[in-house]
């Protein structure tokens, strides 16, 4: 019989401890894998939502990235980035805050949003009515504008409804005049936030209902590389072409937001993540322990029986194995399912994008939390293994008769 | 003949907190193959140590000791193991059977250890089974067997491998007179087949089953009654 079966086999024997030490992995490891999940889930999800829009590089003013630094001078500067062999598409995004005006109904604050003609597909989802383009026509004189979901629950707006806008401009709210306003689709926002309105339109009308604020700024100039060229090529070239402005790859998009705002949660994760690792330690250590001095006797006996030392260690080392691994396993789901909604509750945090998971499933953390729970079975089988090979055979049997 | 064991000048003294105790003091014994001997004695005099020092499960503190001609004290902790697993069986006077094991398991046990061919160990496990009368019990676990039939399967495993040496700590200590009895005759038909056997007892209907008898008091062998 192999060490591993009977390890099994005294597993199975001792089913109420079994079941205690798998149920104690299983809840310990959920909140590890959580954890893990955790760790990266925010810097995977943003990743896979800058790559969604299919742009690799983000052209801005200055190295005050990411904090708002709008380039003054968009039009010639996207004009000397799309004459780079390197680059396939170039976007300008534009955008403003502005307000939402219906009668009858208080102001609702909306980000107002203009893109280069043609890029609309790559930064929302329409899901009714129509898109911008150039062919773009309204029932009414009303410009055409293409509202978040959410805004068009808000407000029961629907394609055809019409509403007035007014941009803010900060200390003087009511210097512009509003404009109207024809819903020509609803769209999901791939960048809103699920508490953010957003309203997209022509540059036209987006600079109308500017008024004497309207300039050739731009938030950013989104680019997208040709298929076969490196993002940090576009980036370099960008850079020797107009040293004014800063050009980022998503790489180092990613990059910074994981030194500023993503290693809070990081930091989180790594403490959380040593201290279950520290819990599973110590209650699959206690359990074998406890086991272990339950059964001295037998361990001597066959020690003296002539069962060497390091079958006796491989026993105990399977019996580790088995219920750190039953546990293992069965956390997988338990954390998957409580991930699921500790990423609902985080989600509901204002500002947080649609697009944005807080727990997000890769197969190397999978992995990770595996190895990491194996690592821990071992270590926690050390003390009960030290326990049992270096006991005295004579004095132990001597010990287990008399008592 | 080479004997199988021998203690020459044995003394074994172990440390306690209050100071240390001698359990065993200067004990020179012989077993030759195919010999059945019996110790008896007070509790304390030191029978367990002796059997313990005889079946390399312990060292002594001064003193040497042969098994089979080779020096114990020479030997690494795997050969002594090598030695327990092969050459000795043990019978101790709480069984100590596996018990998530049944009796068929836990007399196959030892043979698995040593590894070799499955069907001769499954034909030795019946025929194991056999001898000690539990032919229809293989599939019971100890929890399930008396405490006769638990040190049949314990004697049993003991004689899995083929031993030379055969040795018993107290077998009849937790049975009945009439189960002890069986227990005995048992190992009158194990000695009859060829293996030695040295069995401490208090047992004196055991003791006089043995072809020779050592007395022990104050950690010393005394005479032997005959």
């Amino acid at each position: 019989m192999t060490s591993r079966a009977l390890a099994w086999r005294t597993v199975t024997a001792e089913r109420s401890r079994a079941v205690l030490a798998v149920a104690g992995v299983a809840v310990i490891g959920a909140l590890l894998f959580d954890m893990l999940l955790l760790s990266r889930g925010l810097l995977v999800s943003f990743r896979q939502m800058l790559d969604t829009a299919g742009y690799d590089v983000r052209v801005v003013a200055s190295e005050a990235f990411p904090i708002r630094s709008p380039i003054p001078e968009a039009s010639p500067v996207a004009a000397d980035v799309a004459r780079l062999p390197e680059v396939r598409d170039v976007t300008i995004v534009r955008t403003d805050r502005a307000l939402v005006l219906i009668q009858g109904r208080g102001p609702t604050e909306v980000e107002l949003l203009n893109l280069t003609v043609g890029a609309e597909r790559r930064v929302w989802r329409l899901t009714a009515g129509q898109d911008l383009g150039p062919r773009v026509r309204t029932k009414t004189s009303s410009s055409p504008a293409v509202i978040s979901r959410g805004l068009a629950e808000s407000l029961t707006l629907a394609p055809g409804s019409t509403f007035r806008l007014r941009v803010i401009v900060s200390g003087v709210a009511s210097a512009l005049p509003p404009a109207t306003f024809e819903v020509i689709g609803i769209a999901d926002f791939h960048f809103a936030a699920a508490n953010e309105h957003a309203v997209a339109t022509t540059f036209d009308a987006f600079q109308g209902v500017r008024g004497s604020t309207a300039s050739d700024a731009a938030d950013v100039i989104l680019v997208a590389s040709r298929p076969e060229v490196e993002s940090a090529s576009t980036v370099a070239a960008i850079e020797r072409q107009r040293p004014d402005v800063r050009a980022y790859s998503n790489d180092e998009v990613v990059a910074r937001f994981d030194e500023n705002g993503f290693a809070y949660f990081r930091q989180i994760s790594f403490v959380l993540s040593s201290i279950t690792l520290g819990f599973a330690f110590l209650l699959v250590g206690t359990l074998l322990t406890v086991s272990v001095n339950q059964r001295l006797g037998q361990v001597a006996a066959l020690r003296a029986l002539g069962f060497p030392r390091r079958r006796i260690a491989a026993m105990l080392a399977w019996e580790s194995a088995w219920l750190v691994g039953v546990g293992g396993l069965l956390s997988l789901p338990v954390g998957w399912a409580l991930a699921l909604q500790l990423d609902r509750i985080l989600r509901q945090m204002p500002n947080i994008s649609d697009e944005l998971h807080f727990f997000v499933f890769e197969p190397r953390i999978a992995v990770w939390h595996l190895g990491l729970l194996a690592a821990t079975g071992v270590a926690a089988a050390v003390y009960p293994v030290w326990i049992a090979t270096r006991l005295p055979i004579a004095a132990t049997l001597r010990l287990e008769t008399v008592s | 003949m080479t004997p199988i064991v021998e203690g020459r000048g044995l003394t074994r003294t172990f440390s306690m907190s209050s100071g240390p105790v001698t359990a065993l003091r200067d004990v020179s014994m012989l077993i030759s193959p195919g010999e059945y001997v019996a110790i008896t004695g007070p509790s304390g005099c030191g029978k367990s140590t002796l059997l313990h020092l005889l079946g390399c499960v312990d060292a002594p503190t001064s003193g040497s000791l042969y098994f089979e001609g080779r020096d114990a004290a020479a030997l690494s902790e795997s050969e002594r193991s090598r030695i327990r697993l092969t050459r000795i069986g043990f019978v101790f006077q709480r069984f100590f059977l596996l018990p998530m094991l049944d009796a068929w398991e836990n007399v196959e046990l030892p043979q698995a250890e040593i590894g070799g061919d499955a069907v001769k160990r499954r034909s030795r496990t019946r025929e194991l089974l056999d001898y000690v009368g539990l032919g229809d019990r293989v599939h019971h676990r100890p929890s399930q067997l008396s405490g006769g039939e638990m040190q049949r399967v314990a004697i049993a495993r003991a004689l899995a491998n083929r031993p030379a040496l055969l040795l018993a700590d107290e077998p009849t200590g937790e049975l009945d007179e009439d189960t002890g009895a069986q227990i005995a005759d048992l190992f009158d038909r194990v000695h009859a087949d060829g293996t030695a056997i040295v069995v401490v007892t208090h047992n004196p209907l055991l003791a006089a089953r043995a072809t020779r008898h050592l007395t022990m008091a104050r950690g010393t062998l005394q005479a032997s009654p005959r």
